[in-house]
């Protein structure tokens, strides 16, 4: 139970947070704007901000800090000065201690709001009303600008420039090409994030009005319902697992299925299946399915490190060794897509006959628009943050090739320990010293500091960020953070009560079913291949990339998300129970510990351990 | 040799409340749509109306009723033990009597058992319902047997319209009422090893889609009194789900009287105070019953039912008495307009449903 004592706010002031032992000095790896800072004390003290650890859940690299300036830019520019939503201009954020905490920028002016509301009513009409064609067109843009990232080129510095230099007016020397080739770089990414907020926040308002609708008309309707009923079927996200299904099916056909062990790497898989006829097959049935389904992520691709199949296929193998087990032991692995279907549509029609009559009207015509959007709000993730992004990260990647092969990095990987201006920076004095042949100071200059920063996030990372820092606010009313983050008033009031270190936690009843079983606290994705058969998943937020390992799993647990989450829609489609939202589930379970799951009420207790 | 005054439950309908109570016609009307109704007969009005002629109790009740209309409240009390009195005394007219002795012995052909054990529960005319219930003229008799049993039974029923109670409110009333009348409702009884009520809606919430479901062990009146807190369900009519399971410490339950005679109170045995009463199986039968009583009324209904020991689902469900639940909380303002102008709504934009100005 809460303490009734009367303080301010049930979270700590941002002003007041500790620095970890050894971290001091953490500050310098991020843009000057991202601080809680002296000179705006007194308005940043007294708002309310949450951890968005559902897209961070991690300590901030500092190159991947591209990845929160241009989001919130995006998201406010397309909420704030394009639709003008009502009474929420965009997120801000800051950085405490490598993590990133945003709240909300509203709108209070009543005639401001009226003044927004003109422009909104008509601008995202239109959008409603041309989504079918403005989402093809979103996706021809997407893919003509994953496109260009691959194909953008980054070019070497040579010891002379080519003669089409000398004899052709209008070639550039190498240094501008460099130059430009890095700025094109971080525009691309700035259109992604243009793209992928053009559309979101009205997909997921016109979820939103559907959902409460029905709950303001049946009080008691299970959000996994509500959710079931908008849920697609043929869901993009959900091939990548389906074809993963056919390759244990074919490995299981064809007798290879024994090489499929738990606990293999790829490599070693691999390196069997070179060895046998029905192997090889194998392997190039794989290679067949790669392009698209391998530009998947290891994870939720806002982090650098979260790479896609291609380049860490240990998921795409997980899941097949899943599948070969499920399907040896004559368990349905195969989604029942016609199934899910049918009762998808009864309970429409169910609910829908419990309405009178105007309001089953607006039910089915909200019901039909959620559908109408709700590709997008699945599907978008596929084409930004995996198959973009991480073509993405690999770009960067080559601009740290060409600092590492001047010495400026010791490892190409160590780009993204630097800043994306210092990355400017650092190029910047690249060419000049290439063009001068002069002796160039970065070699002596950054790879301290890249120490210093990989040596502050490996101890960042061991501090327990609480879920939100600032003023308890009275109530949640702006429409992004409750839509995109799942923050409501009463999820707000949850982790103002929680006692830290008890032995329960509460979050949204995601989908249905109790269990026990043994926890696994997976923070990193890389730690994914660890999970074994019937553990219950504690993670930060899980994204569609991790789905085909969830039918090794029994239950899954994570700190944030609503029930529209990827978590819960893949639950809900395996029949695992889930709680999502617990706002400290993997800083409270431990790996190894027995923890239930009621994902009809959502809450999870530790049992032992 | 039929007077007409007594017939089997299975011929009423909701049209004979006015001849044989609310209560009967009722449960007439449940067995036409259906619904598992334990076996009986139904005693009309009229039977009273005689019984009160033959046995010239009617000089009797309206001096005692004379007297406590002017008098005070002692008079009032006198007049109830007097007219109760008269009544127990007073032999039933012979062709109710011999009825009553012809569907008793009916029952006991449809139920296999020489003296079944009844319950004998008044039946009040239809539009008195609520009336009546505030008047205190809702008795029940359970495990009543034989037919002698029956007979008083039956009389105790009529009797009740004379209760103190029921003299003071009818006098403060006022003069010039009509005569009180009543009719008997005679079943089967049920053992019932657990019993309860069900909504077929949220009557706190309102919300259509669930069934409300209360259970104990024991007879109804446990949790019908209030004497026991009951288990708590709430169960999602379009797919089963339990959406709320709240097990209670159940420390008293009614059983039949070891004499097989009436009922006794007993402290339930500790191991099963807080198991829970229903399983899945109880649940979706309860949810399904929920759903026909509803769709032959065409609205929300109070269901008391009883799971009879000793049989398994579905022969063990009976349902003893349906209600139009008229207590339901206002729902939600309705919500309606075209799609846009809800999901705009949502973001702020000023419509009618939209709070945050």
């Amino acid at each position: 139970m809460a303490a009734s004592t009367e303080t301010a706010s049930a979270f700590p002031s941002p002003y007041a947070i500790e620095t970890p032992p050894g971290c001091e000095g953490w500050e310098e790896m991020y843009p000057y704007h991202a601080l809680f800072h002296e000179a705006r004390r007194d308005v940043d003290e007294s708002r309310f901000w949450f951890w968005n650890s559902m897209h961070f859940p991690l300590p901030m690299p500092a190159f991947d800090m591209a990845c929160v300036d241009s989001p919130y830019q995006a998201l406010g520019v397309w909420q704030n000065r394009v639709f003008a939503v009502p009474p929420a201009m965009g997120i801000d954020y800051r950085v405490v201690n490598g993590y990133v905490y945003i709240t909300g920028n509203p709108v209070t002016d009543p005639d401001k709001i009226a003044e927004r509301a003109g422009f909104f009513q008509k601008r995202a009409g239109y959008y409603y009303e041309n989504w079918d064609e403005l989402y093809e067109k979103f996706k021809e843009k997407m893919r003509a600008l994953i496109a260009e990232i691959t194909d953008l080129h980054v070019p070497e510095l040579p010891e002379y420039e080519a003669d089409e230099v000398a004899f052709e007016d209008d070639r550039n020397t190498s240094f501008y090409e460099v130059l430009a080739a890095y700025d094109r770089t971080l525009r691309c990414l700035d259109l992604m994030w243009q793209h992928h907020f053009e559309f979101l926040l009205l997909g997921y308002g016109a979820y939103m009005t559907f959902s409460e609708l029905c709950k303001s008309q049946l009080p008691d309707i299970p959000d996994q319902h509500v959710a079931q009923m908008i849920a697609g079927i043929d869901v993009l996200l959900f091939k990548p697992s389906a074809e993963l299904r056919k390759l244990a099916k074919l490995a299981i056909d064809t007798g290879v299925d024994g090489v499929f062990a738990e606990g293999r790497t790829p490599a070693e898989i691999d390196a069997e299946l070179a060895e046998s006829e029905a192997g090889r097959a194998w392997l190039e049935a794989l290679e067949e399915i790669k392009d698209p389904w391998f530009n998947m992520a290891t994870g939720d691709g806002l982090y650098h490190f979260y790479r896609s199949w291609y380049d860490d296929p240990s998921i795409a193998y997980a899941s097949v060794v899943g599948h070969v087990r499920a399907l040896r032991d004559g368990e349905e692995v195969e989604r029942p897509t016609e199934e899910l279907a049918r009762e998808r549509d009864r309970l429409a029609e169910e609910y829908g006959a419990l309405l009178d009559e105007e309001t089953r009207a607006s039910f089915h015509e909200l019901l039909q628009l959620s559908r109408t959007v709700f590709p997008y709000v699945e599907e978008h993730k596929f084409f930004c943050d995996y198959w973009f992004l991480t073509r993405w990260w690999n770009k960067v990647r080559e601009f740290g090739a060409l600092l590492a092969t001047h010495g400026f990095l010791e490892d190409a990987e160590d780009v993204f320990q630097l800043g994306r201006h210092e990355v400017a920076q650092a190029l910047d004095e690249l060419v000049l010293t290439w063009s001068t042949g002069g002796a160039p100071l970065g070699p002596a200059h950054w790879p301290p500091i890249v120490a210093r920063r990989k040596e502050l996030l490996e101890r960042l990372g061991k501090w327990t960020p609480p879920p939100a820092i600032g003023v308890t606010p009275e109530a949640i009313y702006d429409p992004a953070v409750i839509m995109l983050w799942g923050v409501t008033t009463q999820r707000v009031q949850e982790w103002a009560s929680a006692d830290e270190g008890g032995g329960r936690l509460t979050g949204a009843a995601a989908s249905p079913g109790v269990v026990e079983g043994i926890a696994r606290v997976v923070i990193d994705v890389e730690e994914i291949a660890r999970v074994r058969e019937g553990e219950v998943l504690v993670c930060p937020i899980t994204s569609p990339a991790w789905a085909p390992i969830f039918s090794n799993v029994k239950a899954v647990v994570t700190d944030i998300g609503g029930v529209m989450s990827h978590a819960a829609i893949v639950c809900r489609e395996y029949g695992l129970p889930a709680v999502v939202g617990t706002g400290r589930a993997t800083a409270q379970i431990r790996t190894g510990q027995r923890i239930r799951v009621d994902g009809s009420s959502g809450v999870v207790t530790v049992i032992d351990g | 040799m039929s007077s007409g005054h007594i017939r089997p439950l299975t011929e009423l309908r909701r049209s004979d409340a006015a001849a044989f109570g609310g209560k009967s016609a009722n449960l007439g009307e449940l067995l036409s749509a259906g619904i598992p109704v334990p076996p009986g007969f139904a005693v009309s009005a009229g039977a009273f109306g005689d019984f009160v002629a033959a046995t010239g109790l009617d000089g009797a009740i309206e001096r005692a009723m004379a007297r406590a209309a002017s008098g005070t409240v002692e008079d009032g009390a006198a007049a109830s033990k007097a007219i109760g009195e008269a009544m127990r005394f007073a032999p039933l007219p012979e062709a109710v009597r011999d009825e009553l002795e012809e569907r008793y012995r009916e029952l006991a052909r449809e139920t296999a058992t020489p003296e079944p054990a009844v319950a004998v529960r008044s039946s009040a005319l239809g539009e008195d319902g609520e009336e009546a219930t505030f008047a205190g003229q809702q008795e029940s008799f359970l495990w009543v047997r034989g037919l002698e049993h029956v007979c008083d039974a039956v009389r105790d029923c009529w009797a009740s319209l004379y209760t103190p109670r029921a003299i003071s409110y009818r006098a403060a009333r006022g003069a010039g009422g009509e005569e009180p009348a009543m009719g008997v409702t005679v079943q089967e009884m049920v053992d019932a090893e657990v019993s309860g009520v069900l909504f077929t809606c949220n009557p706190v919430s309102g919300d259509p889609s669930m069934v409300a479901i209360e259970a104990s062990w024991g007879l109804g009146i446990a949790v019908v009194g209030g004497e026991t807190t009951p288990d708590d369900f709430l169960v999602s009519k379009v797919t089963g789900e339990v959406v709320r399971r709240t097990v209670n410490a159940k420390e008293v339950e009614y059983v039949p009287d070891a004499a097989g005679r009436g009922t006794v109170r007993v402290d339930v045995p500790d191991v099963r105070r807080t198991e829970a009463c229903l399983h899945e199986e109880h649940l979706t039968a309860l949810v399904d019953l929920a759903r026909r009583v509803e769709r032959h009324y065409g609205s929300h209904q109070d269901v008391e039912w009883a799971l009879a020991r000793g049989r398994r689902l579905p022969a063990a469900l009976a349902v003893l008495q349906a209600r139009p639940v008229t207590a339901v909380p206002e729902r939600a303002p309705k919500l309606s307009g075209s799609a846009l102008s809800l999901v705009l709504s949502t973001f702020g934009a000023p419509s009618p449903k939209d709070e945050r100005g």
